[in-house]
C-alpha cells in the first residue's frame, strides 16, 4: 500500500460534481512509478493560429496506442515502454482500426474509436468545412514509459518533426490517453 | 505551431504546463466522451479547436463541467435504444 492508497474519498461525488474523477493523478502515478512524471517549471511560448480553422491543416496525435489493423502493434509489456510512434491514416476508420495499450480502460474506445481518438468527428468536421484540411497521417504512440527524458528526445520529437515537416500541420489536437 | 490538449487529469496538465487544453471530468480513456454520442464527441473537439483561436494566455485550461453521471446516463439510453446521437 502506498500514500496514494490512504487518500480519503471527496466528500461530494464527483461523478456526480463534475470534478477529477481520480484528484491527485500526478502524485498517485509518480508514487507508483517514480520518475516517471515530469513537472515542468515554464511555458514554451505561446503559438498562435496563423489562420482560421476554416482554413487550418489539423492533425490528430495520441498516446491511445490506436494504429491499423494492418500494422504491427507497439510493445506494450516492455518494462521502459516503446520510444516509438504510429502513424494513422486520417482517413481511416472505426472499423480500420484497433488499440493495443494496457494502461487505461478502453473497452468504450474499442466500441467506438472516437471516444479516445475522435479521428470521424474530425472527418465530418472537415467535410462540412468547419476544419479546412487533415493532415495525410494522424500519431499515435503508448503513453506509459519510464524515462521522460528519452521519451522526449525519441517520440515526441520525431512526431513534432514529423507533424510540421512532412504532414505540414498548422496546429495539432492532443489526446493524452 | 499551436496544440490543444483534452484532459482528464487537470492536475497532471497544470504540471507539464501545456499552451492550453480543455478539461472534461471523465474517466481515463473517455477523453470525447461515450460511444455513439457523437453529439457529444463533436462538443469536445469544437471547444478544443475553438481555444486554438482564443486562448491567448499560456496554461488557459478551458473547464467543461459536464458531469459523468449524466453522461452515464444518456449512454445508457443510446445502448438501450441502440441509438446514435
Amino acid at each position: 500500500m502506498t500514500a496514494a492508497d490512504k487518500t480519503t474519498a471527496p466528500a461530494v461525488d464527483p461523478r456526480e460534481a463534475g470534478t477529477q474523477l481520480r484528484p491527485g493523478l500526478w502524485h498517485t502515478i509518480n508514487e507508483r512509478y517514480p520518475g516517471s512524471m515530469i513537472r515542468k517549471e515554464s511555458f514554451v511560448p505561446q503559438a498562435h493560429m496563423v489562420r482560421p480553422l476554416q482554413q487550418a491543416r489539423i492533425s490528430l496525435v495520441s498516446s491511445c496506442g490506436a494504429h491499423r489493423k494492418a500494422d504491427a502493434p507497439l510493445d506494450v509489456c516492455h518494462p521502459f515502454g516503446d520510444f516509438r510512434f504510429l502513424r494513422v491514416p486520417s482517413t481511416s476508420r472505426h472499423d480500420d482500426l484497433i488499440i493495443h495499450q494496457l494502461k487505461y480502460p478502453h473497452d468504450d474506445a474499442d466500441l467506438d474509436i472516437n471516444v479516445i481518438f475522435p479521428i470521424e468527428r474530425l472527418q465530418e468536421l472537415h467535410e462540412e468545412g468547419r476544419i479546412g484540411s487533415l493532415t495525410g497521417n494522424f500519431f499515435s504512440f503508448i503513453g506509459y514509459n519510464m524515462d521522460p527524458a528519452r521519451f522526449e528526445e525519441t517520440v515526441a520529437r520525431g512526431i513534432a518533426e514529423a507533424v510540421v515537416q512532412e504532414e505540414k500541420a498548422d496546429c495539432a489536437l492532443l489526446a493524452p490517453a | 505551431m499551436p496544440t490543444v490538449s483534452v484532459t482528464v487529469a487537470r492536475d497532471v496538465t497544470e504540471a507539464v504546463k501545456v499552451p492550453r487544453a480543455v478539461f472534461v471530468p471523465w474517466p481515463m480513456g473517455h477523453h470525447f466522451g461515450v460511444p455513439f454520442h457523437r453529439n457529444l464527441q463533436r462538443r469536445i473537439v469544437l471547444s478544443a479547436l475553438g481555444l486554438l483561436e482564443t486562448a491567448d494566455e499560456p496554461g488557459t485550461i478551458l473547464d467543461l463541467p459536464i458531469k459523468w453521471a449524466e453522461v452515464r446516463r444518456e449512454a445508457k439510453v443510446l445502448t438501450e435504444q441502440g441509438q446514435r446521437l
